[in-house]
């Protein structure tokens, strides 16, 4: 388990920003204020647990920071009401998962909420939804207001 | 997709209307006059489970539905509340529900459900209802709410809803600008069918903050067939979970 840090050059941050974007998103509050969307960071580490719930749901991933210490990261997702209509179930991430998150750290010193972020194994593949429609996202999105294209 | 074959008025709410208006004229005339503003025919369906997801149209946010193009221009009072207010104080981290003129706009789910004398308007999002009356009854005396107290009648081919007594709301006007709302507020609605989508323009007006009334128009898509709106039983503690991410705006 490692932890990556790194802050995306700007044009870098707004490609990814266009993928998220264009989702579908439910609304219960803004990003910005919580979270740093000029910076990216990628986790890879063990999920803990993955409380899927409204208004929205976590998951709570263990990973080792630059200094070889664990780091508990809580990775903000959407509400469980609408994520459950694009495939998600409160069996789709399990305690014990390797996973890989990569979005925007959150802004108080000490904390380490991410917002907003890509989720997949960490090999980069794709994790099993129930189900796909054909008009929905990936599991890897994450359903959030991208606020940079709010501001 | 929902059902698209349905009649202007669906059998069971025809069958309760025409019951209900026999049982008016049977009491002859008595107080509780339903559905006597409007004859069976007039009454749009709006029955159904309606998406207003991203779907429908463009998700809620600081500019949406307030677009530079209609939004409010607030009083003293409303930009005096607006400067000092704190993100980390809106209810909705407790898990309170938000109510008009957002509740309308939030990307959710919503039921709506007709019978002669009220329509019910059921929300996914924190499990919202709102009662819509038709008999004409007027308010109760003090009786304040989230949600405040609706009433309407149809005209046309649209319902119309006027909603009053609503609760003094840190939050009230929506969930991303920080504007209030008062117990004068006031919300309009007229929601109907366009083809297969639902339809609602809403008006609000609140002396005590806004200098003039505030309009947006939303859309809803039918929901996928057999879909049933999921109880939401809003978790207080994942809705504060992110308030600590914040760098506090007073200490």
């Amino acid at each position: 388990m490692k932890l990556l840090l790194s802050i995306s050059s700007l044009a870098a941050f707004v490609a990814l920003g266009l993928v998220i974007a264009g989702l579908p998103a439910e609304a219960h509050h803004n990003s910005a204020p919580f979270y740093d969307d000029a910076q990216e960071v990628e986790v890879v580490g063990t999920v803990l647990r993955f409380n899927f719930r409204n208004p929205h749901s976590f998951i709570f991933i263990e990973a080792e920071n630059e200094n070889g210490e664990m780091v508990e990261w809580e990775v903000e997702l959407g509400a469980a009401v609408s994520m459950s209509r694009r495939g998600w179930t409160r069996e789709t991430i399990k305690a014990g998962d390797p996973i890989r998150a990569v979005g925007n750290p959150s802004r108080a010193p000490g904390t380490f909420g991410l917002c907003c972020a890509e989720l997949s194994r960490p090999d980069g593949s794709p994790i099993q939804l129930v189900r796909l429609e054909a008009d929905e996202v990936p599991l890897r999105m994450v359903a959030f207001v991208p606020s940079r294209s709010e501001k | 997709m929902r059902e698209t074959d349905r009649p202007v008025l669906s059998r069971p709410l025809a069958c309760l209307a025409a019951a209900a208006a026999l049982l008016t004229v049977a009491l002859g005339g008595a107080s509780v006059g339903v559905i006597a503003q409007t004859t069976v025919a007039e009454v749009p369906d709006l029955v159904g489970v309606w998406n207003g997801g991203g779907r429908a149209r463009p998700v809620n946010g600081p500019n949406m539905p307030w677009t530079p193009d209609n939004f409010p221009v607030l009083n003293e009072r409303a930009l005096a509340y607006q400067a000092v207010f704190d993100e980390a104080i809106a209810p909705k981290y407790d898990c309170v529900p938000s109510s008009s003129p957002a509740i309308q706009y939030d990307p959710y789910f919503m039921e709506v459900v007709q019978w002669p004398d009220r329509v019910l308007f059921r929300y996914e999002k924190d499990d919202q209802m709102r009662t819509v009356w038709l008999d004409g009854r007027e308010p109760p005396l003090n009786g304040y709410s989230i949600q405040g107290f609706s009433v309407g009648r149809y005209e046309g081919d649209a319902l119309l809803v006027e909603t009053t007594h609503f609760v003094f709301d840190i939050t009230g006007f929506d969930d991303y600008n920080g504007i209030p709302s008062s117990q004068l507020k006031t919300v309009t609605e007229r929601y109907w069918r366009d083809g297969e989508e639902l339809r609602m323009t809403l008006t609000v007006e609140d002396p005590l903050f806004l200098r003039e009334p505030a309009s947006y128009t939303a859309r809803w898509l039918p929901a996928p067939e057999g879909y049933k709106l999921n109880p939401y039983g809003c978790d207080a503690e994942e809705a504060r979970r992110a308030v600590k991410y914040m760098i506090p705006k007073y200490r």
